[in-house]
């Protein structure tokens, strides 16, 4: 098949920079990163990019198509030649740029290295000398965040990250909450009260942005979430988020609905909340929000209130109540349309039905 | 030199990471090179598991841990290093749970053991099916805990011999260009396999045999050379390994006609004999036609798509991606492919080298605990086990000496090499001699090997060296260019596989992973219960033996 290209060189050198058109032909099951290597051997030995397992695992190729982060290796073209489309590619976002699709990472790693990404086990060793005996569903917690690959690809699309560079990032704390999640670990206290400080946690604007271009179904966003529901439980709470986070699940389980003219004074605290009294009373003039007094209760307020109730009974405080690896369950139970195994053989173009030789009977194998 | 230090590591895997925490604990100053950031390495590639003698799934000792080994490796394997090799492997395990591997657990609470090919009690420790990621990242994890220093894409190119000592490493640098060269009281080679000479490999595009062809080049014997494993499932085109786990499920290997040949080669295993049968069995059914485009078929459908989804979720996603074939819906077309290099740096228990100061671990070695032929879950435990008695063992060498030193000659000579490359107005790019190798040792050094096919295809590697002589390296910039260490790659591609053929022609008997069923069908332990020795003269391979240090196990038919 021919698939076109436009990518965006760059050479940090000179500083020059120009969109480069290339066409090529790749065998059907092409990835991108098979593009970028035919197109590297065929025409232009100049271009410049990352690459190595070819497998969806060392986390090297990330770059960006037509202005989203992916993995070259995990992209077939195929459907996009078909298309006829000419994607743009570039690289990441929210990293220097060095050279054609190859980032500076120096920064990535510099956030790793802030929330100690290491294990601080600090209980006692197993008499035996043996393994610390954990459950499997205690690991489970960690799982998602275990999967991470380092490739980027959510830093590069973080909006958070583009507006403040100091914030730590979706990557950074995921690896976070793999530590706080582990049984193992002791410094839970030390890593909430760290990634709840400045740049931390609370500086995320939910956009959900490193959960959809994650390659891996890490799911950042959800380990963000998680550490905040772990620094709640555990009253480390000074910060503005934690706080306004409180207040959503106090206004809920109170009067079973949102009560925005509380929202600033509990989150902010009564003095900021006075300075924004004239932006308060032109949002009630505009009926953006509801006059405080007297309070409206929600009509099926119980029902909020039993969840919370549910959430306490369960034990499902922090960040268990947050339901594990449901996405990168859901992302690959796609494309199938329950048919038989006799419908599935009889497919058009499918291929012949397995047998073991010497035996007569067909299908019996 | 920009900067010294008492122990160099060269690679940054799971041998390399684990050699430098070593070093590091042992009280030296250390660093480690790499051309790719550490956690890119190939090792997290693996998804099996690793080998350890815990005993926590069933009755298991590291003496069966032992015997296994040695049975699997065709009796080649050296067993004092094997015996010491399953009596360590144990408490290094525990050492990476300490450290945090988020291993498998069974319902007590112990880390879990599954079964693996050729061993006599599950024993092996895994990770769901990303156990090599896992212990990539539980190594960085401790590496970045003692801030060790990383030369990170720093592609080593020569070692420095100087004074009867190995005592440093010319580097180019691909973020920023240029030479640099750093200095080492001990160097540890850590930079794993070579499978990238072949088109069907599992290995990443990095595999290329680098410290392999360094040592070779600074006078270093190479053991065993033309042992390389091929796996079975490694998916058609592109090499990708599908694992074992899916015939494990009760997936069906067949042909064009569907027929499931393994009955007529394994009429009682069937798709469950050991890698080298069913590799071989696949091979014949392609030499006879029976494939299509060079593979066959591993058939899933009658699983149904429940189990699939559940059980092998990654299987299917790479099939989709890689070959476009949903495995609910179509067979995956596979084929084997080349997977792991059991010879490398010859090595004693230490990772010790012939030459003073140099050191080797993980699949760039050859201690030789996999002889012939390495059983699944033991290689990622080598890369530990090793890695750690290397780097320990380097850095009490340099601790105990003092001085560093690289002649500037070193430096000039390779700064002339370089310019010499570099300035080459025209040639051949190195792209077409690669796919030529690639294709070549596929067919001539594969499964099954020929005598003829063999001398064929050291003529083959012979041709290319001389045109690899005018290669052509179009990008001239300092900055990140990948086009210059490509083209050194496919010269130390072109060297190492020129050391593996000529050891392959010699070994006239058929042992482990190198099979002569049409000259040599048999194990010959009279004239061929040796290691064999290839070193570097004049531009030349020299061919030796070595003999097999045996301790306590007599050589005895393979049969399972
Ligand atoms: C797909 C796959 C699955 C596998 N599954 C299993 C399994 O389940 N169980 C098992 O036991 N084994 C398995 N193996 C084998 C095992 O993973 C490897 O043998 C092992 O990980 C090798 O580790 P290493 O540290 O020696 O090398 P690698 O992990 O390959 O590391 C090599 C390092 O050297 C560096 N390097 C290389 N050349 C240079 C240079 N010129 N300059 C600077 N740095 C350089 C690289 O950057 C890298 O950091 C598998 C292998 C593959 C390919
Ligand atoms: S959800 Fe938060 S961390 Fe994720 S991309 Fe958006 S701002 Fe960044
Ligand atoms: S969280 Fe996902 S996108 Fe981000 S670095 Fe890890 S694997 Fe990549
Ligand atoms: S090349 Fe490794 S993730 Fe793409």
């Amino acid at each position: 098949m021919q698939v076109a290209l436009k990518i965006w060189r760059y050479d940090s050198s000179t500083g020059e920079r120009a969109l480069k058109e290339y066409e090529v032909d790749a065998p059907e099951e092409a990835t991108l990163l098979d593009c970028l290597d035919l197109i590297k051997d065929r025409y232009d030995g100049t271009l410049a990019y990352r690459k190595s397992c070819r497998m969806m695992i060392c986390g090297s190729c990330g770059m960006r198509m037509d202005g989203a982060a992916v993995l070259a290796c995990k992209t077939r073209m195929y459907e996009i030649a078909q298309a006829g489309r000419v994607p743009v590619i570039s690289a990441m976002g929210n990293l220097p740029v060095v050279k054609d699709l190859v980032v500076d990472m120096q920064p990535f790693w510099d956030k790793f290295r802030a929330i100690k990404p290491y294990l601080e086990p600090g209980y006692e060793q197993p008499e035996d000398g043996r393994e610390y005996r954990i459950s499997q569903e205690q690991m489970n917690v960690i799982h998602k965040e275990s999967l991470c690959i380092n490739c980027g690809c959510c830093v590069s699309e973080c909006n958070a990250m583009e507006s403040n560079p100091e914030f730590l990032g979706p990557q950074a704390l995921a690896k976070g909450m793999r530590f706080v999640g582990d049984p193992r670990d002791a410094a839970t206290v030390e890593r909430l009260e760290a990634y709840n400080s400045e740049h931390g946690i609370w500086e995320c604007t939910r956009c959900y942005f490193c959960n959809e271009r994650c390659p891996k179904g890490v799911d950042p966003r959800d380990a963000i979430a998680k550490l905040g529901a772990e620094s709640v439980r555990l009253g480390i709470d000074r910060d503005m988020g934690a706080r306004h986070a409180k207040w959503f699940i106090r206004s809920a389980e109170t009067t079973g609905w949102l009560r925005e003219t509380e929202l600033v004074p509990k989150t902010q605290g009564v003095v900021a909340s006075i300075k924004q009294m004239r932006f308060a009373l032109s949002l009630a003039r505009h009926g953006k929000v509801p006059p405080p007094f007297p309070p409206h209760v929600a009509k099926d307020v119980r029902e909020a209130r039993n969840l919370r109730k549910l959430v306490r009974m369960q034990d499902r405080q922090g960040a268990l109540g947050h339901v594990q690896g449901e996405r990168a369950l859901e992302r690959l139970a796609h494309g199938h349309a329950g048919e038989t195994l006799e419908e599935i053989y009889a497919r058009p173009g499918a291929a012949p039905r397995p047998y073991l030789p010497g035996d007569e009977t067909e299908g019996a194998a | 030199m920009i900067a010294k230090h008492d122990v160099l590591v060269v690679g940054a895997g799971c041998a390399g990471m684990r050699a430098a925490i070593e070093a590091h604990d042992a009280g030296a100053d250390v660093a480690m090179i790499s051309k790719l950031h550490p956690t890119r390495s190939h090792s997290g590639a693996a998804e099996g598991g690793i080998n350890a003698a815990l005993g926590n799934a069933a009755e298991d000792s590291p003496e069966i841990h032992a015997f296994d080994t040695v049975k699997g490796s065709d009796y080649l394997g050296d067993q004092d290093s094997i015996e010491i090799f399953c009596a360590e492997a144990p408490g290094d395990i525990i050492q990476l749970e300490h450290w945090g591997a988020v291993f498998s657990r069974r319902a007590d609470g112990k880390l879990a053991q599954r079964p693996f090919g050729a061993a006599g009690s599950p024993r092996t420790v895994y990770a769901a099916d990303i156990t090599g990621h896992v212990l990539i990242q539980v190594l960085w994890e401790q590496v970045c805990k003692r801030e060790i220093t990383v030369y990170e894409e720093f592609f080593a190119w020569q070692l420095v011999v100087n004074d009867g000592r190995c005592q440093g490493v010319i580097c180019w640098d691909l973020l920023r260009g240029g030479l640099k060269t750093l200095g080492g009281k001990t160097i540890v080679m850590a930079t794993g396999g070579a499978g990238r000479q072949y088109r069907a490999t599992t290995n990443a595009y990095a595999c290329t045999g680098d410290g392999m062809a360094m040592a070779l080049h600074a006078g270093l014997p190479l053991k065993d050379m033309e042992f390389m494993q091929f796996h079975p499932t490694t998916l058609y085109p592109s090499g990708v390994l599908i694992t074992e786990g899916c015939r494990g499920e009760g997936g069906y290997l067949i042909n064009k006609d569907g027929e499931r040949f393994m009955k007529r080669y394994a009429p009682n295993a069937l798709e469950l004999a050991s890698r080298d049968v069913v590799s071989r069995s696949e091979q014949t059914e392609i030499d006879e036609g029976r494939g299509v485009n060079g593979s066959v078929f591993l058939d899933l459908r009658h699983l149904g798509a429940e189990r699939i989804l559940e059980r092998l979720p990654g299987s299917r996603e790479l099939a989709m991606t890689f070959a476009g074939v949903d495995p609910i819906y179509d067979p995956i077309p596979v084929r084997p492919g080349a997977h792991y290099h059991m010879g490398g740096i010859a090595t004693d228990s230490d990772g010790a080298t012939e030459l003073d100061g140099l050191y080797a671990a993980g699949e760039c070695a050859c201690v030789s605990i996999h002889g012939a032929n390495r059983l699944g879950g033991n290689s990622l435990m080598e890369t530990i086990t090793f890695g750690r008695r290397a780097g320990r063992a380097a850095a009490e060498w340099a601790l105990s000496h003092t001085t560093v030193e690289v002649p500037e000659s070193a430096e000039r000579d390779a700064e002339r090499e370089l310019r010499e490359l570099l300035s080459r107005e025209e040639g051949e790019r190195p792209w077409k001699l690669r796919e030529e190798l690639g294709q070549s040792m596929l067919e001539n050094f594969g499964v099954f090997r020929r005598e003829e096919g063999m001398a064929r295809q050291i003529e083959i590697i012979q041709g290319l060296r001389e045109r690899y002589r005018n290669v052509y390296v179009e990008d001239k910039g300092h900055v990140f260019n990948s086009d210059l260490t490509q083209a050194i790659e496919l010269g130390n591609m072109l060297d190492t596989a020129l050391c593996m053929v000529t050891a392959g022609l010699a070994r006239k008997e058929s042992r482990g992973a190198h099979s002569r069923p049409y000259d040599y069908p048999n194990r010959d332990d009279e004239n061929f219960l040796h290691h064999s020795i290839t070193r570097w003269r004049d531009g030349e391979v020299e061919l030796s033996t070595a003999p097999v240090r045996m301790t306590k196990w007599e050589p005895q038919e393979r049969k399972y």
